[in-house]
């Protein structure tokens, strides 16, 4: 299954060419199997693979006991990654999921402004092409623990969303990448959409925006289509169904109201702390940068991980902060938090007035 | 749990061997198995202001390497790595593996253009820790393949690193590199007064000149442990016979009961109970191959044993040892070669060493205290 992943991402999600410098990283020992199969892979392809696994315990040594020129630092293998680099693999494989939960909010949130300009960057080369990079979901005890599951129960999991159970998993990717495009075909020519769920009643503008298909090329699995919403258009409430996770930290019930694009109110069971330091972070961290909708059916269950939650077939997303390069969003921010809404039991979307989703699913015939 | 000697270590390598100031820019290289080290090390980086990162690779992958790349993807040098050799401040290589013998079955050939890369690589490294650019030590996480290879548990073997790192609980690594950097450098002096060596023992008499030559002391700068004094004798002044009496693990290969004779300085024979073929086709590597390009004492008494890893083995105390092959700059060495392949001879039992026919070391001590550095005033 290793080796089949890997040939998914060399050759399909990043298209790894002759010449091409490959970064493949991971945080946690159990995703050195797959490191070693990606890095065969981008050899096979023709690339030069270097692997590294990266030490979340340092993070934590960083932010506990770094000065603030320690913090705002950006590594020069990171910083070169970024500027130069072809292809970047990351596995998401961690050690623990809540490991920073007792790191100071301010301390992450100047550690993410003095990334920003490596942020832009990064977005810039890969809306140009040139900077691939995919995160892949990774089983790891961490994440399978959140899920509340086994090892091997959540690897299943992530086989399923990723298609890797099926015959020929490209094959399956490109088919549903057909069915993202008309999805996509159809919203971009949307003006507004309007939210409606339990505590929720959300409206946003879209008009003049680009819906980008995720097709498995940035993220791995994936299946959502998203755009940036205008900046000023966002009104109403929203309620999360999922707990909203960020750098190792969670809040809880997350409600948001906004007024002219603009987060007013801000409350949670759990983090409420965190998410006002997030969401202070920056004028552009009030703001929605991100909207999608999720539409992977292979994904049913709330894990914990956002990589799968967010493609959970029947739910839509928003992120507070910065937008993504390519959908005509022009928010900026050090934040990017995405936080996720199920609409399956009950929801609706309604766009420029008319009924077009329910229960999580599209109702006129574009599924 | 943590290990307090992996931190004492750590701190040891970050505050004396690398001496880590504010702003410096320090990377540390290791294996995943290396991950403890690497993670203290980080952490006594950061505690002195410097810039720290980590390059830890998952094991394998040079195998994996030799198996899928074409000649041109083997020998490919990242631009990062490039740029991190010309422009660090500070570097650590922990050296901890889970399998000594990984690369033993693998295409010779190829794992040498693998080696010539790597190996450029590391030549310019030296040049910038030379010139004082660079500071770089190199050291071992113990785990249990070297465990294995020493003969020991994890346990034994991670008391004895520590005993030969003075890492141990209660320790003052600091305080006893300090005074041990004075004892080598003292040794080291006094040697520069020599004209010739004639080492005696078992299957041994073998003489050198080292006159002219400079004499280094390895005080825990560039290897934790540490422990000897060094020089690149004169090209043409070896001759006699040499017998090593610990196997000799070079590559992943190993060779046993290596005897040499030198006339006008290079090896005219050389025979082998184990590995001979391999002994052989070393010697041939290049012209510099036959001819030595170190001698030295061997001075960490902590280190009592042979364990198969030359960063502890050419410590041992009460031994000697030569390299085939290429010199040091810094010593004064005209031998070049691609190789250089310590090989050690014990001392311990009934060895000598005359300096210019004087008695100077008998049964692996040195017979007097080396004269104190003048102090400064």
């Amino acid at each position: 299954m290793h080796k089949r992943l890997a040939e998914v991402l060399v050759g399909y999600s990043t298209e790894v060419r002759k010449g091409d410098t490959v970064r493949i990283e991971s945080y946690d020992t159990t995703a050195l199997p797959v490191m070693r199969e990606a890095y065969a892979a981008a050899l096979r392809a023709g690339g030069h693979p270097t692997a590294n696994l990266v030490l979340e315990e340092n993070d934590e040594t960083l932010y506990k006991e770094g000065r603030d020129h320690q913090l705002d630092w950006i590594s020069p293998d990171q910083q070169w990654n970024i500027e130069h680099g072809d292809v970047w693999i990351v596995f998401d494989a961690v050690t623990n999921t809540k490991r920073l939960s007792n790191v100071d909010p301010e301390r992450i949130s100047r550690r993410l402004i003095a990334r920003r300009p490596l942020q832009s960057l990064y977005l810039e080369r890969s809306a140009r092409g040139e900077f691939r990079w995919c995160i892949c979901g990774a089983a790891c005890e961490a994440s399978a623990q959140d899920a509340g599951m086994s090892l091997r129960q959540y690897e299943q999991v992530l086989a399923r969303a990723a298609f890797l159970d099926q015959d020929d998993p490209v094959a399956a990717w490109k088919q549903f990448g057909e069915r993202l495009e008309r999805v996509g075909d159809f919203l971009d020519g949307v003006r507004e959409l309007r939210v409606v769920g339990e505590d929720t009643d959300l409206k946003l503008g879209v008009e003049g925006r680009t819906w980008i298909r995720a097709k498995g090329l940035r993220n791995f699995p994936d299946g959502e289509v998203f755009t940036g919403p205008q900046e000023t258009s966002v009104e109403g409430t929203i309620r999360f169904s999922f707990p909203a996770m960020m750098r190792g930290r969670q809040a809880d019930d997350v409600r948001l109201r906004f007024e002219g694009g603009e987060v007013v109110e801000a409350t949670a069971k759990r983090g409420q702390d965190f998410l006002r330091e997030m969401v202070g972070m920056d004028d552009g961290a009030r703001r929605v940068g991100e909207f999608a909708f999720g539409l992977n059916e292979s994904i049913s269950e709330y894990t914990g991980n956002l990589l799968l939650d967010e493609k959970i077939g029947g739910t839509v997303h928003l992120a507070l902060g910065r937008s993504v390069t390519g959908t005509g969003g022009e928010n900026e921010s050090g934040l990017h938090w995405d936080m996720v809404c199920d609409l399956r039991d009950g929801g609706e979307v309604y766009a420029d007035g008319e009924l077009v989703y329910r229960d999580g699913a599209f109702t006129n015939g574009i599924n | 749990m943590r290990d307090p000697r992996i931190e004492k270590l750590a701190e040891l390598i970050a505050g004396y061997s690398l001496d880590l100031k504010e702003g410096q820019v320090y990377r540390i290289d290791g294996e995943d198995v290396s991950v403890p080290l690497a993670v203290a090390l980080y952490a006594a980086a950061i505690r002195r202001g410097a810039h720290p990162y980590t390059k830890i690779t998952p094991s394998g992958l040079e195998e994996i390497a030799l198996e899928e790349a074409s000649d041109e993807q083997l020998t490919y040098i990242p631009e990062l790595e490039q740029l991190a050799t010309e422009q660090l401040d500070a570097w650590t290589s922990l050296w901890g593996t889970v399998n000594t013998r990984s690369l033993t079955r693998v295409d010779a050939e190829r794992r040498r253009l693998q080696l010539s890369t790597h190996y450029r690589m590391v030549n310019r490294r030296w040049e910038r820790i030379s010139s004082g650019e660079l500071a770089w030590c190199g050291t071992l996480y113990p785990t249990q393949a070297h465990a294995q290879d020493a003969e020991m548990s994890l346990s034994e073997y991670e008391d004895f690193v520590h005993g030969a790192c003075h890492t141990r609980e209660g320790d003052d690594p600091i305080a006893h590199w300090r005074a041990m950097s004075e004892t080598l450098g003292a040794r080291a002096r006094e040697l520069e007064g020599v004209r010739e060596l004639r080492i005696t023992g078992p299957g041994t008499d073998l003489r050198l000149v080292v006159e002219g030559r400079r004499w280094l002391p390895s005080d825990g700068k560039h290897n934790m442990p540490d422990g000897e004094v060094f020089t690149s004798p004169v090209e043409s002044g070896t001759s006699g016979d040499i017998f090593f009496s610990f196997p000799s693990v070079f590559q992943g290969q190993e060779v046993e009961n290596v005897r040499l004779r030198f006339e006008d300085g290079a090896v005219v024979h050389a025979e082998a109970t184990l590995g001979q073929e391999y002994l052989r086709s070393l010697l041939d590597t290049d012209s510099g191959a036959k001819v030595l390009g170190e001698v030295a004492f061997g001075l960490n008494y902590e280190i009592d044993r042979f364990t198969r890893d030359i960063l502890f083995d050419e410590k041992i105390g009460g031994t000697m040892h030569v390299a085939l092959g290429g010199g040091f700059d810094e010593a004064g060495t005209e031998n070049k070669s691609d190789l250089h392949w310590d090989l050690i001879c014990d001392l311990r039992e009934e060895g000598e060493v005359y300096a210019d026919g004087e008695l100077v070391w008998k049964a692996g001590s040195f017979l007097s205290e080396p004269e104190p550095a003048v102090e400064r005033v």
